[in-house]
């Protein structure tokens, strides 16, 4: 297997003392981040950005990686022992993981979340090592009319999916489309959009729509309607020792298959990410559910943990299919990360594999690495991240936009990026009061300029005929899948707002009573 | 996130959600609307190099990118119009049934603009420490010296890692420059 040796030779390199430190430190700030409530996989991985600058490649990409899985992982631990009343419906694992951890069975439910991610991104992991290579040289031989159809059925379900209306989906990506404009245009050396400005010539940066977005927009947002008085965090009663049951394992190994069966190729097409697979994972568990399982159900059963929180880490892995063979981003987080590669002047698509292949296999390898370290990590340091969990809302927003500050200082040292990093942040604060998706704006801004240039490469090759768009049988078939991953999205979604209306909300008490028995 | 008609957890709407009347969420979309008329607008004033080679000149995605946030931001009028509104974020932190704070908004967004000015006449650590203590007594931390304390803890601490250690050029400023480790 050509894979494995390049993979054996991947662990060579992530497996070295320095690199090794990265990765811990990369999966330990990324869960550190990821925990602080209200910061998501995107706004972690946008933060941390400032982080990797100074790195060398490889070492820079190893320490992204942990912050990524970290990141992905650390918001479970929230939504599990975050005490929010009323408001988790958005989060699935919340659905669960809450009510257990109320019930005096928030250990299980770590414990749970913990090992099924660890389980999935393994499993999603060795997916991807072996399926990558594949598409990569499949996608060496396709064509800029191609990509194009590719980067449109990015934008469109992108687009379509996210949020809670198709027009304001593409709203959403026609300003991040928009961003994507202001520059130097690459073909023609023309300025579009700049007006005299010499820090607009150089286009805006993905970094800054990411952290504006996220970071300042949501800062702003959630100071607009902050939750005063004190945080109530749900206290984990049995050590990390005694975390799972027998019945509990038991009760946890099928739904961790079964979510990294739909996580990981949901991941891989653009469909929404991961909010998509883990909802998905959700309502399975609760369909297959029998017995007392099924009465739990909306009581804090485990299934509903392990399951969405096994989905979620998969789909984390599956977004890197696409991206490293074809350089295309499906969700905010693999646009910033996309974003980080171009800085280092690296440009992922089918020629990485072949260009830059000790890099590549480097970072896969060191995913593999930061699983082990996750589970190894975050069992024990459960105390450590309730401690996070408290920190003041007030300190904790006010760093958060000290961070971003440095995130745009940082870039080019002007503090012109700092203006846009606000006009931005204020368009993101909008948007969220608004139901406006932000997602779809970050891929955007990433994805318009590689469009274009695709399109017009392809204008070139056909002489202006529109027709040669779609002349290669890849690029009708990815409009038709386009048609039905659009169809099945819109489905899935009205599926999933049913569904959120479904479980009722019980008293603390009773769940405890019913709990009891489950020893 | 979901479906805007039926409030999902079939609770009753937040009184945060806005307005009674949408004229904020009216006025967005009608700004997003404006963005597009003037993408369309500017992209007539791109240059076009002449006897450019390529058929598709710099002009003609800014077009179709004007055209396509124009269109759905009209679409998003009528939406509003028909009473289809858009469902507020949810999040760990929010308040769903707090009023919207206006004044903490623009006192942040002000705070944030210190920036502009103080990181180049004072320098990185003491602009942080502005932009953190301000941020935490807007949002409501009790003791004032605590967050001026923590936000000067921070500046340095960012300015050791980030300037220092890591090699970014964050500039120590006039007060600090003085000192070696951050002369760096």
């Amino acid at each position: 297997m050509d894979s494995l040796a390049a993979l054996l030779e991947g662990f060579a390199t992530a497996l070295q003392p320095q690199y090794l430190l990265y990765a811990l430190f990369g999966v330990f700030v990324g869960t550190a981040v990821g925990v602080l409530p209200g910061i998501g996989p995107a706004m972690t991985v946008a933060l941390l950005l400032p982080l990797t600058y100074s790195l060398d490649p490889t070492g820079a990409l190893i320490l992204f990686a942990g912050i990524y899985y970290g990141g992905m992982y650390g918001g479970s631990t929230t939504s599990i022992l975050l005490n929010t009343p009323g408001e988790s419906a958005s989060i699935v694992t919340a659905l669960e993981g809450n009510r257990m951890a109320k019930a005096g069975r928030g250990a299980a439910a770590l414990a749970t979340a913990a090992i099924g991610s660890f389980v999935a991104g393994t499993i999603a992991t060795v997916l991807l090592t072996f399926l990558a290579p594949g598409i990569a040289k499949l996608a060496v031989q396709l064509g800029p009319a191609d990509y194009f159809a590719l980067m449109v059925v990015a934008f469109l379900t992108v687009g379509a999916l996210l949020g809670s209306s198709v027009p304001r989906g593409l709203v959403s990506l026609g300003l991040g489309l928009m961003l994507g404009l202001v520059g130097t245009e690459v073909l023609s050396g023309q300025q579009r959009y700049t007006f005299g400005v010499p820090s607009l010539a150089d286009g805006i940066d993905v970094v800054l729509i990411a952290v504006g977005l996220f970071a300042l927009g949501e800062t702003l947002y959630v100071a607009s309607r902050l939750r005063h008085g004190a945080v109530q965090i749900i206290p984990v009663t049995r050590g990390w020792r005694s975390w799972m049951t027998r019945s509990d394992w038991r009760r946890s190994w099928k739904p961790w298959l079964r979510g990294t069966a739909i996580g990981f190729p949901i991941g891989t097409i653009p469909a929404g990410g991961a909010d998509v697979a883990t909802f998905l994972s959700y309502a399975s568990e609760r369909k297959l559910a029998k017995g007392r399982a099924r009465e739990q159900f909306g009581r804090g059963a485990i299934e509903g943990v392990a399951g969405p929180e096994a989905a979620n880490n998969a789909a984390a892995a599956g977004v890197l299919v696409p991206l490293l063979t074809l350089g295309l981003p499906t969700t905010a987080t693999a646009a910033i990360i996309i974003s980080a590669f171009q800085s280092y002047g690296i440009r992922p698509g089918p020629l990485l594999f072949e260009n830059q292949s000790g890099l590549v296999w480097a970072l896969i390898a060191s995913l593999y690495i930061g699983n082990v370290l996750l589970l190894v990590l975050n069992l024990p340091l459960v105390g450590m991240w309730v401690k996070v969990l408290r920190i003041p809302r007030p300190y904790l927003y006010a760093g958060i936009l000290a961070f971003a500050g440095l995130g745009a200082y940082a870039l080019h040292f002007n503090v012109f990026d700092t203006l846009t990093l606000l006009v931005v942040g204020v368009a993101g604060f909008l948007m969220r009061r608004y139901g406006y998706p932000v997602a779809p704006m970050v891929v955007g801004g990433i994805l318009g300029p590689m469009a274009e240039e695709q399109l017009r490469k392809s204008m070139a090759i056909s002489q202006g005929d529109l027709l040669y768009l779609v002349h290669s049988p890849f690029a009708i078939v990815a409009y038709s899948t386009m048609a039905v991953i659009v169809v099945t999205g819109i489905w899935l979604k009205r599926r999933r707002a049913k569904l959120e209306a479904a479980p009722k909300l019980v008293p603390t008490s009773a769940i405890q009573a019913i709990d009891e028995p489950t020893k | 996130m979901t479906a805007e008609t039926p409030d999902p957890a079939g609770t009753p709407r937040p009184a945060g959600a806005g307005p009674r009347r949408p004229i904020g969420e009216l006025a967005f979309a009608v700004v997003c609307a404006l963005l597009g008329v003037g993408v369309i607008v500017g992209a007539g004033a791109i240059r076009v190099p002449p006897g450019s080679a390529s058929v598709l000149g710099p002009r003609v995605f800014p077009y179709f990118v004007g055209a396509l946030l124009l269109v759905a931001a009209v679409a998003v009028i009528v939406a509003i119009a028909t009473g289809h509104r858009g469902q507020p974020d949810d999040g760990e932190d929010v308040d769903p049934n707090a009023k919207t704070d206006w004044r903490a908004v623009v006192l942040l967004v002000a705070v944030f603009c210190s920036q502009l000015v103080l990181i180049e006449f004072v320098g990185w650590p003491i602009a942080i420490a502005v932009v953190f203590a301000g941020a935490a007594l807007t949002l409501g931390a009790k003791r004032w010296w605590v967050a001026v304390l923590v936000g000067l803890g921070l500046g340095l601490a960012t300015q050791l890692l980030f300037g220092t250690w890591l090699g970014l050029s964050l500039p120590a400023g006039p007060l600090l420059d003085w000192i070696p480790i951050f002369n760096g």
